[in-house]
């Protein structure tokens, strides 16, 4: 609006968002690098009595890095790229800003809550579902308080089209919302025995084959809405816009999000494959999860050809460089799913340590490095500084890089040796190994992956001091940059 | 007819119904674009150009006169 | 068609909605109605055996343990005869695991035994020296929560229609007497248990965590 010169974007809430991130960017990591190490070294499970053992803390590392890390990054971003390509400010709305505040301080208290129940065990012992209703209660009023938010500021925008990015954060925000309810249907017992027990406990709605199938609908999608489609919301944005150069194709962006909506809920079912559900559903997971290398590749390839003719600007921008190594990562890992889910390939991959080595290549090379990128190039518009240093911010880059590698070759031969020896029979048809030789022989990948965990917790510590140091002390900006972020 | 057939015709009708929506949505991009009623490879400006006082690529407050593409 | 969803949020909201709304509603919803009846036998947890499965999910083994023998030979010959739909069917959570970081426990009960679980928890190199997996102590210490289980019994039962209380069945009664039915299983399991500070906690009317733990594996047959 020209008659409103002093109007500008308000970045509080963004702001306080990031801090999360980085927070519980780094205890997540923290803890998953101290487990990594428990598998190498038992002797480390001892260090907090009952607390500290890898079944506790596995839990704990994996909602940490989802709802704390992952979660906290999608709102900082969606509360910055929100307003900038609607054309509004949160300060425009007192009642958008009072939301806004309201939704940071209750999800940093009810990270917090979650965190500490899981801690002491209440779990419902589903994965990546393991906190218990009160807490449930808690996300869902958390959720709907940033679906006001987005459906506020596209309500209140001055850009009629909406830009690709929010159509992705409206699926977001709707996908984890499906899910998240259907998958946590349960019973609090409390209630129905008339007061007896824990009040916290609660059974599950569905039983036994059931359950398996809703788990892993939510499972895999909670994958698919959110370390997927949010994170295609943050590189359609930060790409163009720290290279300056427009979307390759709008519309295979607009294709590529009906295509991934539309496959991608189908596919849950090949975690379960070779299991007890009806085999029509294992094909149909295993058919859908091929298929959804098309849309999946088609943003991929989409952000690559972005940069056409100016990959100049990958030696000499850091920041286009950690993007585009995620996009490269998400080509990979979106290849490997499928890969794993074909039945015959599925038979030795499932449940050995290919299946988190794929997890960590998707999220330690696409999700990290996307939201860490976001994050730098908010940092200068927001802080109103440029980025601390460059040498760090390169140093970084090839660090986490590394171990990234590290992290996912050693688990692909951890999980393809166990795989292999599970299954090894001598010539008289008797199984070759008892099943403490196939855990012996993966010490050395075991070492190497809490080798790969250490570097990248060190990678995100300089990101984290990086960031700090912007915040606080770099040099201070006149105005603000338009397409590249300054950095010293 | 069991659930496990109506499972199966429902899927296999929806599927199809859908693949018949995304191709249809190929084709309208393609024709409003050759028909010159909208110019979506414009809309990827909206990041770019992303300044809270820049002009919107479809301004939401502009009258329906200065925009005839928006009410077809 | 499309020029009106590209234009109005709400209505594009609802086609998002729709689209991926629909693969939950024709795979899962119509299988409930089928896929959750018992094999001939099962019979539900017994109280004590439930308080065992929430040590199970309070401890989360399902981060390194599956229950799911899938149909090959080579699992069938290390673990037994592969899964059943309905063995799980009153299963609620499932816990079939994602991960095999140790063996498979689907049916643990068949060839593992009591003591060999009281080793185990105490001390898993005593019993399988090369072992990764942390002891887990504090199980001997802590007190199962029967109040829950029993609460868990109850609703199951009351909402869930899971036969309690049947003929030749497992028997659910009041608090009092499921307390009482619960000591006197627990009291069968220590008899098998050397660990003297568990058998006078259970002599004194208080079962640790650890009994109901292998109430529970033992179950897993």
């Amino acid at each position: 609006m020209q008659s409103n010169a002093a109007l500008e974007y308000d970045y509080s809430v963004a702001k306080l968002f990031t801090y999360t991130t980085i927070l519980f960017g780094f205890l997540g990591m923290l803890i998953g690098t101290l487990i990594a190490a428990q598998l190498a070294f038992p002797e480390l499970n001892y260090l907090l009595g009952e607390y500290g053992t890898f079944s506790r803390l596995r839990p704990v590392h994996t909602n940490t890095v989802i709802f704390g890390f992952t979660v906290s990054g999608v709102f900082a971003t969606f509360y910055y790229v929100g307003q900038r390509v609607l054309k509004v400010s949160m300060a425009e709305s007192k009642f958008l800003m009072f939301i806004g505040k309201l939704h940071f301080w209750l999800y940093f208290i009810g990270a917090l809550l979650a965190t500490i129940s899981l801690l002491l065990g209440y779990s419902q012992s589903k994965e990546y579902a393991q906190y218990e209703w009160p807490i449930d209660v808690v996300i869902v009023v958390i959720w709907v308080l940033w679906g006001v938010s987005v459906f506020g500021l596209i309500g209140i925008r001055r850009e009629k089209a909406l830009y690709i990015s929010i159509w992705y954060y409206i699926a977001t925000f709707l996908g984890i919302a499906m899910l998240y309810l259907f998958n946590n249907m349960a019973v609090p017992t409390y209630f129905v025995s008339g007061g007896l027990g824990n009040i916290m406990h609660s059974v599950s709605m569905y039983s036994g084959t059931n359950d398996a199938l809703v788990q892993w609908w939510y499972g895999h999608n909670a994958v698919a809405f959110g370390f997927t489609v949010p994170i295609v919301a943050m590189i359609y944005y930060f790409l163009p816009k720290e290279s300056g150069q427009a979307i390759y194709s709008y519309k295979l962006s607009l294709l590529s999000f009906w295509g991934l909506m539309f496959i991608y809920l189908w596919a849950g079912s090949h975690h379960l494959l070779w299991s007890t559900v009806p085999d029509w559903m294992q094909t149909m997971g295993s058919v859908f999860s091929v298929v959804l290398i098309l849309p999946s590749w088609g943003s991929a390839i989409n952000m690559l050809l972005t940069m056409k003719g100016e990959w100049n600007q990958l030696t000499e921008n850091p920041l286009i460089k950690f993007m585009v190594l995620a996009s490269t990562f998400y080509m990979l890992s979106t290849l490997e799913g499928p890969i794993q889910a074909i039945k015959s390939v599925n038979a030795i991959a499932h449940f050995t340590d290919w299946i988190p080595g794929h997890v960590h290549d998707g999220v330690l090379g696409w999700v990290v490095f996307m939201i860490m990128a976001g994050l730098f190039h908010m940092a200068p518009r927001m802080f109103k500084r440029e980025i601390y240093s460059k040498k760090l911010l390169e140093a970084q880059f090839w660090l986490q890089t590394t171990a990234v590698v590290l992290y996912f070759t050693s688990m692909w031969i951890a999980g393809i040796t166990q795989g292999m020896m599970w299954r090894a029979v001598d010539e008289y048809g008797n199984l070759m190994y008892s099943f403490i030789d196939t855990v012996t022989v993966l010490h050395p990948y075991y070492a190497i992956r809490a080798l790969s965990g250490v570097l990248y917790l060190v990678g995100f510590l300089m990101f984290a001091y990086n960031m700090y140091k912007t915040m606080t002390s770099s040099r201070e900006l006149s105005e603000e940059p338009q397409f590249r972020s300054p950095m010293a | 007819m069991d659930i496990r057939e109506l499972q199966g015709y429902a899927s296999f009708f929806m599927t199809i119904v859908l693949v018949m929506l995304l191709y249809g949505y190929i084709i309208y991009l393609y024709r409003s674009e050759k028909k010159g009623e909208k110019d979506y490879e414009k809309l990827g400006k909206i990041a770019l150009d992303d300044e809270i006082d820049s002009k919107p690529i479809n301004d939401s407050s502009a009258s329906p006169s200065e925009n005839k593409e928006q009410n077809k | 068609m499309f020029h009106w969803l590209e234009k109005n949020p709400f209505f594009f909201a609802v086609g998002v909605f729709l689209v991926i709304a629909f693969a939950g509603l024709i795979e899962i919803l119509p299988n409930f109605a089928e896929a959750s009846r018992p094999v001939v036998g099962l019979k539900p947890y017994t109280v004590l055996e439930l308080a065992g499965k929430e040590v199970y999910k309070k401890d989360a083994c399902i981060a390194c343990h599956s229950q799911l023998i899938r149909p090959f030979k080579a699992e069938t010959d290390r673990y037994g005869q592969y899964s059943l739909s309905g063995e799980y069917a009153y299963d609620r959570p499932f816990l079939w695991g994602s991960k095999r970081t140790g063996p498979d426990l689907h049916r643990i009960g068949n060839y593992r035994t009591t003591d060999w679980h009281e080793n185990h928890m105490w001390d898993p190199k005593s019993v399988v020296p090369e072992s990764i997996m942390p002891a887990y102590k504090h199980q001997f210490t802590n007190i199962a929560d029967l109040e829950t289980a029993y609460a868990e019994a109850v609703t199951v039962k009351k909402v869930f229609n899971t036969p309690y209380d049947t003929p030749n069945g497992v028997k659910l009664g009041t608090w009092d007497e499921a307390k009482a039915a619960a000591l006197d299983e627990a009291k069968k399991i220590t008899a098998d248990m050397k660990n003297q500070n568990v058998k006078d906690a259970v002599a004194a009317g208080n079962i640790p965590e650890i009994v109901a733990l292998i109430a529970y594996l033992n179950r897993l047959k």
